[in-house]
Parts: C-alpha cells; sequence; structure tokens
C-alpha cells in the first residue's frame, strides 16, 4: 500500500483539516485502506465492473420542455442573492 | 527565426446541441432568457435530484457520427467528472470518457489548393455549465445556471492542423456541417461554437514539443491570434533556451496575448467514474440506422451536385454551399422554375445577396418570395426585359412592390424584340455614319460595340441587344 | 403490544377513535420522547388539513389504504416545505420546495407525517452517533445494565426508535448496507429493503447511488406489506428505477406458501458468532421446519471481500454526491473571504468526523494512480458477489442469515470505524447485490435485548418474501412475548 498524501486527497475533496486532525484521518485512513486491501487478491482479469445492479436503460426522455418551479423555488435556500443571481464572493480564475 | 518552426495543433470543439430541453433536465435549452429563469432542481443540484437523459441529444450526437464519418459506438456511458467550481452546481459535471458514443471520425479541409484530411479521434456528450458573472460588482460575483446542463457535444481532433488558417478552415468546415445537420445553431458570439486549442511548437521533422491548452475561444478573429501569439511565445521561451511548461492558458482579447491560469497547489485528478444515477446508453442498430435519412445532404454532396447536374461553376456553388440557408433558397428556386440553375445561380450570388446584405436581411426571409424572383429571371432568359431592366425591377420585388411582369409593364419595361420596329432604328442610327461602317468592314470590331451601344440609347435600353447585334451585322455586312 | 395499520384501520372505520385523536396519542409521544428520535416534530397546525380530509374520506366511507394513519420519515427524504437536513450541519436549515417520490407516495395514500426521524449524518453510519442532532437513544434496555444508553443501530436509528417507543406507527427509512434492516434488528422491528429499484430514489439524499433504497421499517410484517405497496412504484425520473409489474403485497399475506420452500443458511456467515446470534438461527429454522420448509448449508465464496468492497464503492458515489454541498446555492455558509474560502469552510465545518472520514475514503479510491486497484476492483468483485448470490439463489428459493453480529452496545462504545463498520457484515452482501432483504425480530439476547434474522430473496420477489417473514413472525410470536 502507497501512503496516503492526506493534503491532496483534502484538497481534492474541498476540505481543509485543521492540522491536528490531519494526522487522526491520515492515521484512519491508512487503517481502512489496508484493511479493504483483502481485495487485491481476488482474480477479476476476466471480470467486468459492476457499475449498477440494474444494467438495462429504462428511462429515455423525448426532448420536450416542463416548467415545474419558479425561479424563487431554486432561490429560496440561498444563503445570498442579488436578484435573481446566487450571490458569492468575487471568483478569481 | 520562426521559418524553422512549425506548429502542431489539436482542436477540442465544444458545440451546443439545439435541443428544445436541457441533457438532463426538462428545462428549455434556451439563449437569452432572464437570470435563472431556465433553471429546475435537477439544474441548480438540489438534494436527491436524478439525471434522466433526453433522447434528442443522442439523436443529434448520431447524425453528427454520420456527417463527421465516425464510428458510432452503441454502447457509451455516462462518466462524472469531479471540480468544484461555482458555474457546477453538482460538483461534477456529467460527461462520456472511457466509452464516448463517437470514436475515429474525419472530415477533410481546404490547405492551400490541397484537401486534407484532419482526423477526429473522438466526440462525446456532457453538460455545460453555468456562468458567473464579474463585472456587475468589485467584490461579489453573480451566479446565473441557465447554461447549466445545455448539451454539448465535445469534438476531439488529433494533432493534425499546423497552421491557424488550417484551424479557420476546419473550424469553419465543423461549422458548416453542424449547421447543415440543424444539430448546432453555429452562434460562436453567444457561446454555441467554442474551441480549446492545444499548440506545441517543433523544428521542422522533430518530436512532438509540450502542448499548451488555450480555452474557451468564441470566434475565427481571436483562434487566429491566439494561435499566432501562442506561437511566437512557445518559440522565444526556446530560443532563450527555456523550456515549455504544460499549462492551461486563457487568451486576454483585450490585449491579444495569451497567459497561463493561476496554477492551483496540486494538479487536476477529475476521478472520473460511471455516473450511478445512470445507466450506461446501449442502442441498437435499428436506433442508428433509423436516424441517418435525417441527416439529408451534406454540403459536398451538394457541390458536386451542383457542378455536375447544373453545370455551375465550382466558385459559384462554392458560395451558394457556404450556408445551408442559401442552399435551401437555391434549390426551392429550382424546384419551382424552369429558368435554367445555372442562371439562377448567376443572380443568386450576384444581385440576390448584394440585396440581401444591403439591407441586412435574413437569406431565409426570401424563402417566400422565391416565385415572383424566378418569374423576374424567367423574363430576362427569355428576352422579354433586360439585363439591365432585370437590375432595376430587382430589388422593387424583393420589397414586394409587386410582381415582375405587372412591374414590367407599369413601367413600360418590356424588352423591344419586335424585328421590324428594331430595323427601323438602327437604320436610322447608321444614317451619317459612313464613316464608321467603312472601318468596321475594313476589320475594327471594336465599332460594333459603339453601335449597338447607340442602338440601346436609342431604344431606352428597352431593345434586345441579341436581336440588335444580329440586325446591326446584317446591315455593316452589306 | 402495539396496534397495527390493520387494527388501526379497523377502528377508525369503526369510530372508535378519530383521526385526529389518533394524531394527537403518537404526536405528544413523538414531543414528549426522550430518545432524540426526531429531527422535527412536525407542528399540529401544519397537519389540520390533512387531518380533516382524512376524517372525510372515513365518514365517507371510502378511505385511502393509509389513510390517517401518522407516520415517521427518515430526515434523508425531502419534504417540501418542511426542514430537511439529513441529520448534517450543512443542510441544517435546508428547506425543500419539493417532495420526494417516495413521501409524496405515502401522502397520496392519506398517510399523515409526525415528523422527520433523526439518522446518521447523510446515513453513514450504523448506530446513529454521527447525527449532527446527537445520538438517538435506543427504547430498549440491557436488563444487566439498566442505566446504560443504548445505539439503536443505524443509520435509520431514529425511524427504528420511533417505531419501537411508539411515537409513530411505521417509518419510512433508507437502506444503503444495512441502514433498515440493522436498526430494526436492534430495535426489535420489521425492516425491509426492498430489491434495487423498486423505490424511487427520486428527492432522498443521496449517500450512494447504486445502494440506496427505500424501505418500511415497521412493527409486524403486514405493515411493512402496506408501506410497500404504496411506495414501490415505478419513477420515470430515476433512470434506476424498475419497470416491472408490482404485485398488490397484501393479498395472500397470510397464506401459506404455495410451493414447497428451499432456505439455505451461509454457513460461512455463522463462523465465529456468539450464542445468542446462533439461537436466533435456530429458533427460526425450528419455527419454520414444522411447516415443512427444507433447511440446506449453503456458502458463499465471496463473503470476506463484501465489506471491503461495499467501504470502497460507497464512499466513492458518496465523495462525489457530497459534492453539491458547498454553502453557494443552498445549506449552510460558513463565512470566508474568498469564494475559495467559503468553499472549504463550508464543507470542513457543515461535515462530521464520519461523513468526512468517507469522503477522504472516496477521493482516495478514485484518485489517479489508485483507481484500477480500489474502484475498478472493488466494482469487479461487486459482480463477483452478484454471481455468488445468483448462484445460491438458483439452488435454494430463500436465504436466512443473522441480521447483525450483535446486540445493541452501549452509546459511545465503538469508537473505532472498523469495527463499526462490520456490524453491517451480514447486511452489506445483499446491499451489494441488490437484493431484497427482510429482517424480522427473532428472540431475545441472554442480556434481554432484540434480535433480529434476516431472510434474502431474489430479485424483485417482495411477495414471496413477506409471506414467508409473516409465517415466521407468527411462529416466532415475539409480538407477544
Amino acid at each position: 500500500m502507497s501512503d496516503i498524501d492526506i493534503k491532496r486527497i483534502s484538497y481534492l475533496a474541498k476540505l481543509k483539516l485543521p492540522s491536528e486532525k490531519e494526522e487522526f484521518y491520515s492515521n484512519s485512513l491508512k487503517d481502512i485502506i489496508k484493511w479493504v486491501d483483502n481485495l487485491k487478491k481476488v482474480d477479476t482479469k476476466k471480470i467486468e465492473p459492476l457499475h449498477n445492479v440494474t444494467e438495462k436503460t429504462v428511462s429515455i426522455r423525448n426532448d420536450e420542455v416542463i416548467k415545474s418551479n419558479s425561479v424563487d423555488d431554486v432561490l429560496s435556500n440561498a444563503p445570498e442573492r442579488a436578484q435573481n443571481f446566487f450571490k458569492v464572493p468575487k471568483v478569481v480564475e | 527565426m520562426s521559418n524553422n518552426w512549425e506548429m502542431v495543433i489539436g482542436l477540442e470543439v465544444h458545440a451546443q446541441l439545439k435541443t428544445s430541453s436541457k441533457l438532463f433536465s426538462s428545462s428549455p435549452n434556451q439563449f437569452g432568457s432572464e437570470p435563472n429563469e431556465n433553471v429546475n432542481f435537477i439544474d441548480s443540484g438540489m438534494p436527491g435530484m436524478l439525471p434522466v437523459m433526453n433522447f434528442g441529444c443522442i439523436e443529434m450526437a448520431i447524425k453528427t457520427g454520420y456527417a463527421l464519418n465516425f464510428k458510432i459506438n452503441k454502447h457509451s456511458v455516462f462518466e462524472r467528472k469531479n471540480y468544484f467550481y461555482p458555474d457546477l452546481p453538482q460538483g461534477y459535471q456529467i460527461s462520456q470518457f472511457e466509452f464516448p458514443i463517437l470514436s475515429e471520425g474525419y472530415i477533410n479541409i481546404e490547405s492551400g489548393d490541397n484537401q486534407k484530411k484532419i482526423r477526429i479521434e473522438r466526440a462525446h456528450l456532457e453538460q455545460d455549465a453555468g456562468k458567473s458573472i464579474h463585472d456587475i460588482d468589485p467584490k461579489y460575483s453573480f451566479i446565473d445556471l441557465n447554461r447549466v446542463g445545455t448539451p454539448l457535444l465535445e469534438i476531439v481532433s488529433y494533432p493534425d492542423l499546423s497552421s491557424a488558417d488550417e484551424v479557420i478552415n476546419y473550424m469553419s468546415s465543423l461549422r458548416q456541417l453542424l449547421m447543415y445537420i440543424d444539430v448546432c445553431d453555429g452562434n460562436m458570439q453567444e457561446g454555441s461554437l467554442r474551441a480549446d486549442v492545444n499548440l506545441s511548437v517543433r523544428k521542422k521533422g522533430q518530436e512532438l514539443g509540450t502542448r499548451c491548452e488555450i480555452k474557451n475561444l468564441n470566434s475565427f478573429k481571436f483562434i487566429k491570434q491566439a494561435i499566432e501569439y501562442e506561437f511566437q511565445r512557445q518559440i522565444n521561451i526556446i530560443d532563450g533556451g527555456g523550456e515549455i511548461e504544460q499549462n492551461t492558458m486563457l487568451f486576454d482579447t483585450s490585449t491579444g496575448e495569451t497567459r497561463a491560469m493561476r496554477s492551483k497547489e496540486f494538479s487536476h485528478d477529475y476521478r472520473y467514474f460511471p455516473d450511478p444515477d445512470l445507466l450506461p446508453v446501449n442502442l441498437t442498430q435499428e436506433q442508428i440506422d433509423k436516424i441517418k435519412p435525417l441527416v439529408g445532404e451534406l454540403p459536398q454532396d451538394k457541390l458536386n451536385k451542383y457542378i455536375d447536374n447544373y453545370s455551375l461553376d465550382k466558385d459559384i456553388a462554392k458560395i451558394i454551399i457556404a450556408e445551408k440557408q442559401n442552399a435551401n433558397l437555391f434549390e426551392k428556386m429550382i424546384s419551382e422554375s424552369t429558368v435554367k440553375p445555372k442562371f439562377i445561380a448567376a443572380w443568386l450570388v450576384g444581385d440576390i445577396f448584394a440585396f440581401i446584405k444591403e439591407n441586412n436581411l435574413e437569406v431565409n426571409s426570401l424563402n417566400e418570395k422565391t416565385k415572383d424572383i424566378t418569374d423576374l429571371l424567367r423574363l430576362i432568359s427569355d428576352d422579354v426585359i433586360s439585363n439591365k431592366v432585370g437590375k432595376e425591377i430587382l430589388p422593387k420585388v424583393l420589397n414586394s412592390e409587386g410582381k415582375p411582369s405587372e412591374l414590367v409593364k407599369e413601367l413600360g419595361l418590356e424588352q423591344v424584340s419586335d424585328s421590324g420596329e428594331l430595323e427601323k432604328i438602327i437604320d436610322e442610327v447608321l444614317v451619317g455614319e459612313e464613316e464608321n461602317i467603312l472601318k468596321f468592314q475594313g476589320g475594327s470590331d471594336r465599332v460594333l460595340g459603339y453601335f449597338v451601344g447607340k442602338c440601346l440609347k436609342a431604344t431606352k435600353g428597352k431593345g434586345n441587344p441579341k436581336l440588335i447585334n444580329k440586325i446591326l451585322l446584317e446591315r455593316l455586312k452589306k | 403490544m402495539k396496534n397495527s395499520i390493520s387494527q388501526i384501520k379497523k377502528a377508525l372505520i369503526e369510530k372508535k377513535i378519530s383521526v385526529s385523536e389518533l394524531y394527537d396519542e403518537y404526536l405528544v409521544k413523538a414531543k414528549s420522547g426522550n430518545n432524540n428520535s426526531f429531527n422535527l416534530v412536525i407542528d399540529r397546525e401544519n397537519n389540520i388539513s390533512s387531518i380533516k380530509d382524512s376524517q372525510n374520506r372515513y365518514d365517507n366511507g371510502n378511505p385511502l389504504p393509509l389513510d390517517g394513519i401518522p407516520l415517521g420519515i427518515k430526515d434523508l427524504f425531502c419534504t417540501k416545505g418542511i426542514r430537511t437536513t439529513a441529520s448534517s450541519k450543512i443542510l441544517s436549515n435546508f428547506i425543500p420546495n419539493y417532495e420526494s417520490f417516495v413521501t409524496q407516495q405515502l401522502l397520496n395514500d392519506g398517510s399523515i407525517f409526525i415528523g422527520k426521524n433523526n439518522c446518521d449524518e447523510f446515513a453513514m453510519g450504523s448506530s446513529n452517533e454521527t447525527s449532527y442532532f446527537g445520538p438517538v437513544i435506543n427504547p430498549w434496555k440491557n436488563k444487566n445494565s439498566q442505566k446504560d444508553n443504548l445505539v439503536p443501530g443505524g443509520s435509520s436509528g431514529g425511524s427504528a426508535a420511533a417505531v419501537a417507543e411508539g411515537s409513530c406507527v411505521a417509518s419510512i427509512g433508507t437502506d444503503t448496507g444495512g441502514s433498515i434492516r440493522q436498526p430494526a434488528s436492534l430495535c426489535g422491528i420489521v425492516g425491509l429493503k426492498p430489491t434495487f429499484g423498486s423505490c424511487s430514489r427520486w428527492g432522498i439524499v443521496a449517500f450512494a447511488s447504486s445502494l440506496d433504497q427505500a424501505g418500511p421499517l415497521t412493527n409486524c410484517v403486514e405493515d411493512a406489506a402496506y408501506i410497500l405497496n404504496s411506495v414501490n412504484k415505478h419513477d420515470f425520473n430515476d433512470s434506476t428505477s424498475s419497470n416491472h409489474q408490482r404485485e398488490d403485497y397484501l393479498i395472500d399475506m397470510n397464506n401459506s406458501l404455495e410451493k414447497k420452500v428451499k432456505i439455505g443458511i451461509p454457513s460461512d456467515y455463522l463462523e465465529d458468532v456468539s450464542d445468542d446470534i446462533l439461537n436466533q438461527i435456530d429458533n427460526t429454522k425450528k419455527a419454520l421446519s414444522k411447516h415443512g420448509i427444507e433447511f440446506v448449508d449453503v456458502e458463499f465464496k465471496t463473503t470476506e471481500y463484501a465489506l471491503s468492497t461495499y467501504y470502497i464503492l460507497a464512499p466513492a458515489e458518496a465523495s462525489s454526491n457530497l459534492a453539491r454541498y458547498d454553502g453557494v446555492r443552498y445549506g449552510v455558509r460558513e463565512d470566508g473571504e474568498s469564494l475559495d474560502d467559503i468553499y472549504l469552510n463550508s464543507r470542513t465545518k457543515g461535515f462530521g468526523d464520519e461523513v468526512t472520514r468517507r469522503i477522504l475514503i472516496g477521493a482516495y479510491v478514485l484518485s489517479a494512480g489508485y483507481y484500477d486497484a480500489y474502484y475498478r476492483q472493488a466494482q469487479k468483485v461487486r459482480r463477483l458477489i452478484k454471481n455468488d448470490f445468483q448462484r445460491i439463489l438458483n439452488e435454494v428459493d430463500f436465504i436466512l442469515t443473522p441480521t447483525t453480529p450483535n446486540e445493541a452496545f452501549k452509546i459511545g462504545d465503538k469508537l473505532d470505524p472498523i469495527s463499526m463498520y462490520k456490524n453491517d457484515i451480514y447486511t452489506v452482501p445483499t446491499s451489494l447485490a441488490g437484493l431484497p432483504g427482510i429482517s424480522i425480530p427473532s428472540g431475545l439476547s441472554k442480556n434481554g435485548l432484540p434480535l433480529g434474522v434476516q431472510f434474502i430473496g431474489n430479485y424483485f420477489e417482495e411477495k414471496t418474501l413477506l409471506q414467508l417473514a409473516a409465517l415466521a413472525e407468527k411462529e416466532l410470536s415475539f409480538n407477544e412475548q
């Protein structure tokens, strides 16, 4: 098992772990990854991955417009809004 | 010296599909609505909301598959591309990764005097993101999710392009094809068609260099500028002893320069995995076959037809097929009249297009007037009126001021094709021209033009030039 | 013994009680309950018109299937106009403007919602200790240690406790790796996880999309059939919802099974288990053998890989499903200088420890360099597990297993995540295979705590599964104890 770069993983997950917790999670992840490592010994060369137990396509929509909510319905839970926009501090590219 | 250098370019073109509704939700797929007007709970990434695929998008992808010579895959899989951005409500973009719907296509483009085959690696369906508006407030961004979920077809070429002009030709050919098969409106200004340019440089004959990706270019002009700037930038770095860093670049439209995007603490890792909310798309051959007839005639088919069947000059044929609406108008006129296609084509690319341009009209707006136009062309080709008179009447016909035959009568512009009448006029013109007659008989052809002009003037332009010519020759040879 | 739905409906039809009186009885219990089984009890005013409408239908003699029945709703189902939190800080102020498909069916059938049941945060947990609103207390006590507060199991711990304490007639929960069956077992009630694809996931706060499935927690098997009849419907808006023909699960419920039934008991499940647990299997075997049901030993080849597979796949899906909680469009936004700070702060402060841990696991197993070794390998093993079940279900009609490896434990006892994860050892394999499983109470442990057994049936065979469970329930007569 490779080392776990907890800083990189929390970056990917958009989490900012307090430094005192980094070790806690790092150890915890190591334990769990070690625990699930037993899968590596299963021979799966000829096995296709299973994404979903239902493997048939069922729901396909025709190209039709249905409007079932107001703009307010979408914005009513917004922490901050400006007229009909969601509002956030400036995004810097 | 950039002479020894060449550029190697691959293009990722994002084409917004012109479906009525979005890729995975029933919200309208519409540009220019009020903020967040076209947003439902799926689009805004509310908890527990689930995507349902729009078959219209699959249909358009298949049409594109036929038009761009792709292999159409029966099995494709939607995956999640995970990254955080305020324009991306779910925290992931649903896209296709390992199993795209289209693979291994190509189109032919013009490169100088030759045709060049540009191979296309793949095309896949994915969701567009929303938009952040940064220029309303100095401290805040405003988020409009209307564009979220708009279906995109991302068309990824191989690095087969080697100049800005080739890129423009490739991009405009794609645009033309997508508009022909009616899957994209081609409106680059509104972002319906955008390109990411992957560019690297190398000394001629050497191995590929490190590439940089210039994101989100939405006009031919910017594409050209960005490529030229980036080409020179990379050469300058290498010539200065530096190395190219693989980077994502932005193009600043105001300065015409490219610059690297703020580098992140860590490199991207999109963690693609099959979207568990969606099952794989499995198409039958029957479903795919059914869509083939919807593709219709492609520009190249029409070009060949116009040249072979209608005897059009290649240049004129090309102008007509450039846009589907031109071709539609042309073919409508052919089907509605017995005027020779070649004659119609000449008028179409000449005076008719000039009229459209001058008056800022849509080509489609003439679809209602084709009968009148061909009636007018009939009068001209039957020598009822002269070319010159035709040109005068055309704007009136296009402005719906009257039917061509009525206008001709009203204005007394019918061509004089009565030989008796013309003979009389010509005899009068020849009086006192003995010297010029002798010159003609002495071999000066130019004198004929002089006499024709005089005769036309005498008939106030209504005289049939061919007939005048014929009678004149008879008289002069005596 | 508590009243079943059919008994309550009978009383309502015979006017021995009014809808309003019935509702108040449960409302009082829900409001005065000490077990923290509700995140929110709905105000009486909000239900007044439903109560009136329901009473009218009884008065007119045409009540709906669940008319007037007070239900608890796991706080993972979005309920229109009613706060829905997934027991997380990050959603603690979220009021959906839509109703989940499943709860809409329950409303359409006349039921009345008492409130939103506490659960583990984003349904991640096996003890209901990860809730932002505090742990749920199991109504049962260890007879040898009466003062200890025990866990109800999880993640539908609030639902199980509420049904067990009598503050709702039944509750609708969700099960991803055992989240209905395990708490049902530890609280001495019935819990059914239907076949994946039976009940729409539309409007349920997602944990792991390829595993999440709604199902009832009830006092008896018949009640489970009542709820299943209401919620088991095809939904076009969930692409994984199956469109097969549904049966009426109540009809013939108590009739004996039509054909001769063979039940497999996986010997590998029973290695190293306590006598308490072995007793449950033996009791059930004895009770059913009287009815000519045959029991055979079966053996899985994949059991040891099930938990590993689950703890790769579920966190992977969760890490992506929970990316939408960012404080931009809804939920609790934490302050920050820049947008990036808002994201980081809202998410870091908004999620509890266990959720954070699983998001990290998920991001790790999907990340470049680890995807094939973990995520893709787990998907392949998942297929082997599914095949393993299909092989055994070709030999037998049902599979009988314990529901849990142990009785309810003390709150705060299991601190180590892996030992907590092992609670789901008997329920996770069924979830991975997508098969239906039902836990029914089967007896008491030496400490006087309830334990359950699980019956597993074939895909969409809920009807016979319920018939078998009803028969076992009658024979085990746990309700009379």
